[in-house]
């Protein structure tokens, strides 16, 4: 409860204490944290051996969360201790008052993340033939990731798999999230293909210049009758495509910048199939940045360690590695970004 | 694990300041890096190297912080991430024709920051040098 203190104490808990601080009587007025560490007026002001000592503790939630200490020859006297009475009651409210709005500011934010979590946890499409598993998880700062996964209303209803990251973290990630993915959505829908989807949403974004952050984007169409894959990626990291074969995990190369930065994202377009039994891995880089307690980074290798360990269990066997790695990694951090994927596999 | 910054003066071809970024670029100090640069512009500098040797991981808010050097030193107001919506991109107009501002380069880029200045796009944006010698020599 020390620390209460020592966050408003410059601000608010120093004038409070300045008038009193150094009263003619000779008395200096200080106060302390539970550490007994100064947190405001005037320690040392003046002879603090001198005379005796009068103090009041400051209680704060039911807590103990410092004292108010007056020191010096007048020290002794009724006028003394009401004055350090009255300060410590008046500190408490403040800090009593300070932390309501801190709680209240924690509501608002865990409700961002509820609403920001009903953008991302959509129920993925059923589409026969294949097995959709997916992983979101918000950082304790609000990040920006978000996916999307739907069917086209063309003719042979391919699968639109999204995955994106907004630059940066807080309320302005999570808002340009909430703008960038309808955006998308809709450019997929009325585009001919991921790459001319990414390029019309970047438009926008550059056109409204309205925003500092950035987002990499990879957008992939699914052919469900043959498993065809088109993609554009915007600065996002490459998928993984896991071969039935059990050989390596292949990175689907080629990319263009991300969305936000420039006129032109200039993504190439990318092809692969996506023949039975193999399996198609998205991710932001929430996964291989996540933090051990020791500052180790999750980075390629365990991400590839994991899918190798779930790959006999399809597309939820690997999602279900890749997420008890990363929280085994990361124990009992919270996590500093978010952890987001997607991964796709066909049925043999 | 955290991240620290030093700036120091050199006379190229124009004066240069050589800001060196040692630890890790992420979302919790990326913010730190624009401030500085903002300082650094208001005390006179027009033409600025970001030394990356020591830095070992970027995350993607650092390139937020690169991209913003850029326009400080266009003497665009340094934007605020955390507002988000204000900002300007008449940077990338400069930039669309293929044509590299100078005003920023970069040096020193170990292979997992220059992958993701890759992947990303950025160095379209920035001159990326092997070390010191070679940036100053380049402005």
């Amino acid at each position: 409860m020390g620390s209460d203190l020592r966050r408003i104490g410059r601000r608010s808990i120093g004038p409070i204490v300045a008038p009193f601080a150094e009263l003619e009587t000779g008395l200096a007025i200080a106060v302390e944290d539970d550490a007994g560490d100064l947190i405001a007026g005037a320690a040392g002001a003046i002879d603090l051996d001198a005379g005796s000592e009068a103090t009041h503790d400051i209680i704060v939630s039911r807590r103990r969360a410092g004292r108010v200490v007056a020191r010096g020859p007048g020290a002794g006297t009724a006028l003394a201790r009401a004055t350090v009475a009255s300060l410590a009651a008046a500190i408490a409210a403040v800090a009593e008052a300070s932390s309501d709005a801190d709680r209240l500011i924690g509501q608002e934010l865990a409700l961002g993340r509820r609403l920001q979590r009903s953008f991302v946890s959509l129920v993925a499409p059923d589409v026969p033939g294949f097995e959709i598993a997916s992983h979101y998880e918000a950082a304790r700062e609000i990040g920006g990731d978000f996916f999307d996964l739907f069917r086209r209303r063309t003719r042979r209803r391919p699968l639109s798999i999204v995955i994106a990251d907004v630059t940066g973290k807080g309320i302005a990630a999570a808002l340009m999230m909430a703008f960038v993915r309808p955006l998308l959505h809709a450019a997929i829908d009325h585009t001919r293909g991921p790459v001319e989807a990414l390029e019309r949403t970047n438009r926008i974004l550059v056109g409204e210049r309205r925003s500092a952050l950035f987002i990499t984007v990879l957008c992939i169409e699914l052919d469900v009758r043959t498993g065809q894959l088109t993609m554009a990626n915007g600065g996002h990291e490459p998928p993984l495509l896991v071969p039935a074969g059990g050989q390596a995990p292949r990175a689907l190369e080629g990319s263009g910048t991300l969305l936000g930065a420039f006129d032109r994202v200039d993504a190439p377009e990318c092809t692969a199939v996506l023949e039975p039994g193999d399996v198609l891995v998205c991710y932001t880089d929430g996964v291989t940045d996540a933090k051990a307690i020791d500052g180790q980074r999750f980075g390629d290798d365990r991400l590839l360690a994991a899918i190798e360990s779930g790959r006999a269990g399809g597309a939820h066997g690997i999602a279900g590695a890749i997420r008890s790695a990363v929280d085994t990694f990361q124990s009992d951090m919270e996590p500093a970004d978010d952890v987001t994927f997607v991964v796709v596999g066909r049925l043999p | 694990m955290a991240l620290e910054t030093t700036a120091e003066n050199v006379e190229g071809r124009v004066p240069i300041t050589i800001l060196a970024l040692d630890g890790e670029v992420d979302a919790s100090n990326f913010a730190s890096i624009i401030d500085e640069v903002g300082a650094l512009y208001r005390a006179g500098t027009r033409h600025l190297l970001i030394d990356l040797t020591n830095v070992r991981f970027l995350a993607s808010s650092g390139l937020v912080a690169l991209h913003s050097a850029v326009r400080i030193m266009h003497g665009d107001a340094p934007p605020d991430p955390e507002s988000g919506w204000e900002a300007l991109h008449s940077l990338d107009r400069d930039t669309a024709g293929g044509v590299r501002q100078s005003e920023v380069r970069l040096c020193g880029a170990q292979p997992a920051v220059e992958r993701v200045l890759v992947r990303t796009g950025l160095t379209q944006l920035f001159e990326i040098h092997p070390d010191r010698t070679s940036a100053i020599a380049a402005f």
